[in-house]
């Protein structure tokens, strides 16, 4: 009955209740988009316009990865600078405040600026490719941020003393000593945001863009070709694979060594007054066009506009959805943070990677390969039609796939604090085994269980083009309605679902700025 | 309080033998050191003990009740062995207070808190219990685990490493604070070490470890005036190594004879000789080649015929001097080869 994890000792591997659910979340995160390849292979998409389709969004999700893309990273890696090794007003309010963008999906942020534009609020219209680099940027930019952050925290302060001693500006340590030590977590987090531009739907889809994610769509639904929806997911799929892959590939070269206990604080550059200013400007600028300004803007319309009777149902739906999906999902992601933990081998760790590759796969992608996957079932008489029920276990399936990986890092961070000393500990202090569970295990890891859970809830609450593809007729969550509004040009009403999930966003960010804050809170200085 | 009885103590990891045919006793309310180098496999003669692992082979009995081995394993939490861990493995999420208490479950609340306030005032950390474990430094730390070992008034207890990762100057005065405490609680106490001045400086009886194997046991007195091996020898301090063979009951080093009569004539042997056992005078034997300063005395070097040895003596050499070499028979064995 203890979550502490076994000595890993030469033992030949057990077939245990851990190891079975840790096979089947494998094979849950996996499978969906194992389904889309090989359906795309073996199905003729073959309509002539398939081709073409393809072309333009690939062109389409090309352009807005390098321009929303390079957007994020120039943001993310000047303010991780700037509040790790330079000393300004503000800075260390800016340190936590900056993550705060994250808590709003790059749709809602879309509506926000649509409808400001649409009002004549926007000084520059918020419209089209522009537009939509514009909102990736300020919406994505903290992935950047928080991987270039750790990278520059943990940098050698040697090399950077040295470089200051040898003359260098402040300018020319960033340029020619900083930046390039700091490569490796940019890159990480320039990943995860182009991941996320690849796979976004809801804000392309607003601003009339085409992407492989819209062509998905139109495949799907105006063309009725569910061949050539699987062939363009496939592409799909193998982008957000090589984001991945450069993603995990960066991570390991970069030396997170922050977490080391002997951490020395970095002599930070004091900036003089007018570049001080300029600095907070900045990051204060990104602040505020990243949440503060839509988020008021969608507060004083759905203050106005709100039909409260239209959004009861959706919000409760969603809350609803939310938590038995996150429910589902914290289990087979606790399953995975146990067995990666407990594994020893290469193959113990496959679970992590199919994880990995769920949370990698756009949320349409994956609804499309559980859809195929019923499909197949029902063609085979294993199933019946696609009711309501077997719609719902489809989209329960895939906020699995899709979300396990976001629970894995909290439990696995809860998991580290239970120790098998402490096991011991309280076994030779005479406390049996539900003792040991209910008065050790279970207090200790409880706060990161929490804090997945909730990550979970709000992830699943955000969720847009899955839960689009495989809600049950009928069934409007926030994200749908706020879609659907959005689609037919009521931005007003849009506005507030749009605003709750903002707002529902903002908790797991209290979270993250708070372990920023704790990170800060060690230092002696 | 309990003696503490191994016998026969088998322990396989896989294809290693961790612990082979280990046995010795540690009597009731004595201080029993466990030394030996990493990978001896002391620290899991405690686990043993503790029934943190199960043994392949042998019995381990508390008070004359055979608790492992034999068909019975009683589980840890029915042992009544208290047990302080090398990283002292304080719950986290407690306070020292309860911390301390968590052991004393079987007593009312009242009395509970009594009794850890009691402890905790014991080893001097009263003012400290409302703190998190985080909160206490490294030295802290050890005396809060110590005193939640002791508090539910095990019938021995088992320290591992207890001095280990705490700077010298702390060190000492822990250790002596801690056998203060330990000595007034009466309770059988064994502790794993690789410090032979920890083992002789606080221990009454010393179980010498190597390779899973017990290489001696016996009072401190006992283990380093007759050492039963040349690596019992070298267990207990740094000591000088030659090889000859016997000629006329002693074997003749660079340095002067060592008695050798138990040994036959013309046999191969090896002698040990402690650094401590080399007095050092002005004369024409060796010559000095290195002089480092170690606490009160010096570590000397010195040469004679292409034979370097290691002297502990007060300061009085210097560098390049020439020594006349006198052996102390106390500190002198001989061993057949």
């Amino acid at each position: 009955m203890t979550l502490a994890a076994t000595p890993a000792r030469t033992r030949a591997p057990r077939l245990d209740g851990v190891t079975v659910a840790a096979a089947l979340a494998t094979l849950v995160c996996a499978t969906p988009a194992i389904a889309v390849i090989a359906l795309a292979l073996i199905s003729d998409g073959g309509a002539e316009f398939g081709g073409a389709l393809i072309r333009e969004g690939a062109m389409g999700t090309f352009g807005l990865v390098l321009a929303g893309g390079t957007g994020a990273i120039v943001f993310g890696a000047t303010t991780a600078w700037l509040v790790t090794l330079c000393r300004f007003p503000g800075r260390g309010i800016f340190e936590w405040l900056l993550v705060v963008p994250l808590a709003a999906p790059s749709y809602i942020l879309a509506y926000a600026y649509a409808s400001m534009t649409w009002a004549g609020g926007a000084a520059v219209p918020v419209q089209g490719f522009g537009g939509a680099a514009f909102i990736y940027a300020i919406g994505l930019y903290p992935y950047v941020y928080l991987a270039a952050r750790a990278a520059f925290a943990s940098q050698s302060v040697c090399a950077l003393e040295a470089a200051r001693m040898l003359g260098a500006s402040p300018l020319r340590v960033f340029w020619q000593v900083a930046l390039p030590l700091a490569r490796p977590g940019i890159a990480a987090g320039g990943a995860l945001a182009c991941m996320e531009i690849a796979a976004d739907y809801g804000a392309a889809q607003h601003f009339g863009l085409s992407t492989l994610s819209t062509a998905v769509f139109r495949a799907w639904y105006a063309h009725g070709s569910p061949g050539l929806a699987l062939q363009i997911s496939a592409v799909l799929l193998v982008a957000a694979m090589v984001f991945l892959l450069v993603e995990r590939g960066a991570r390991g070269r970069a030396a997170y060594s922050g977490g080391s206990a002997r951490w020395r604080p970095l002599p930070r550059y004091q900036l003089n007054a007018v570049a001080g200013a300029l600095a907070a400007v900045f990051c204060g600028a990104l602040i505020v066009f990243g949440a503060l300004l839509p988020l008021m803007w969608l507060a004083r319309l759905a203050l106005l506009h709100a039909n409260v009777q239209d959004i009861v149902q959706p919000f409760v739906n969603s809350l609803a959805l939310s938590a038995s999906g996150a429910a589902i999902t914290l289990g087979l992601a606790a399953a995975i943070a146990v067995a990666a933990r407990r594994a020893t081998t290469p193959l113990g760790k496959s679970p992590l990677f199919a994880a990995g590759m769920g949370y990698a796969a756009p949320g349409a992608v994956i609804a499309l390969g559980a859809l195929s996957l019923f499909g197949l079932a029902r063609e085979a008489g294993l199933v019946g039609g696609l009711g309501a029920a077997l719609s719902l276990a489809a989209l329960f399936w895939t906020y699995a796939a899709r979300f396990a990986s976001a629970g894995v890092g909290p439990i696995d961070a809860g998991l580290a604090r239970l120790s098998t000393g402490l096991d011991a500990s309280a076994r030779t202090l005479g406390a049996g085994p539900w003792r040991r569970f209910a008065e050790i295990d279970l207090p200790i890891a409880a706060p990161s269980l929490a804090a997945a859970a909730l990550i979970l809830f709000v992830e699943i609450l955000k969720e847009l083009p899955a839960t689009l593809i495989l809600r049950p007729f009928n069934f409007d969550t926030l994200a749908v309605k706020a879609y659907s509004y959005a689609s037919d040009e009521r931005l007003l009403e849009a506005a507030a679902p749009s605003l709750l999930i903002f707002l529902a966003g903002i908790a797991p960010i209290i979270i993250l700025a708070r372990s920023i804050g704790r990170g800060r809170a060690g230092v002696t200085s | 309080m309990s003696s503490v009885k191994v016998a026969n103590v088998h322990r396989i990891y896989g294809k290693a033998r961790v612990l082979d045919d280990v046995s010795f006793t540690a009597p009731e309310g004595q201080v029993v050191a466990l030394l030996g180098p990493s990978g001896s496999g002391k620290s899991t003669i405690l686990r043993l003990i503790a029934g943190l692992e199960p043994l392949d082979g042998g019995e381990i009995y508390l008070g004359g009740e055979l608790v492992s081995g034999g068909g019975a394993s009683t589980p840890t939490e029915e042992r009544r062995i208290g047990m302080v861990f090398q990283d002292y493995s304080l719950f986290p999420h407690l306070t020292a207070g309860a911390n301390v208490a968590f052991g004393l479950a079987k007593l009312g609340r009242a009395e509970r808190d009594e009794t850890a306030l009691n402890w905790l005032d014991r080893v001097g950390l009263k003012h400290r219990a409302n703190a998190y474990p985080h909160e206490l430094s490294g030295g802290e730390q050890q005396r809060v685990a110590l005193a939640r070992a002791l508090a539910p008034r095990p019938r021995a207890i088992l320290l591992d490493e207890p001095f280990s990762g705490l700077d010298a100057v702390l060190r000492a005065e822990l250790r002596d604070a801690t056998l203060a405490t330990l000595a007034e609680a009466g309770t059988t106490t064994l502790f794993v070490t690789h410090d032979a001045e920890d083992a002789l400086q606080a221990a009454d009886r010393i179980v010498i470890l190597r390779a899973g194997r017990v290489l001696q046991e016996g009072t401190p007195r006992e283990a380093y005036d007759t050492p039963a091996s040349l690596d019992a020898a070298a267990a207990l301090g740094p000591v000088n190594v030659f090889g000859g063979s016997v000629a006329n009951g002693a074997v003749t080093t660079p340095f002067g004879p060592v008695n050798a009569s138990h040994l036959p004539d013309a046999s191969s042997a090896k002698v040990a000789v402690r650094a401590e056992a080399l007095t050092l005078t002005p004369g024409n034997d060796a010559r000095v080649v290195a002089v480092r300063p170690h606490g009160a005395h010096d570590l000397v070097r010195i040469e004679a015929q292409g034979v370097t040895w290691r002297a502990l003596t007060p300061p009085h050499a210097s560098l390049g001097e020439t020594v006349s070499v006198a052996i102390q028979s106390a500190g002198a064995f001989a061993f057949s080869a």
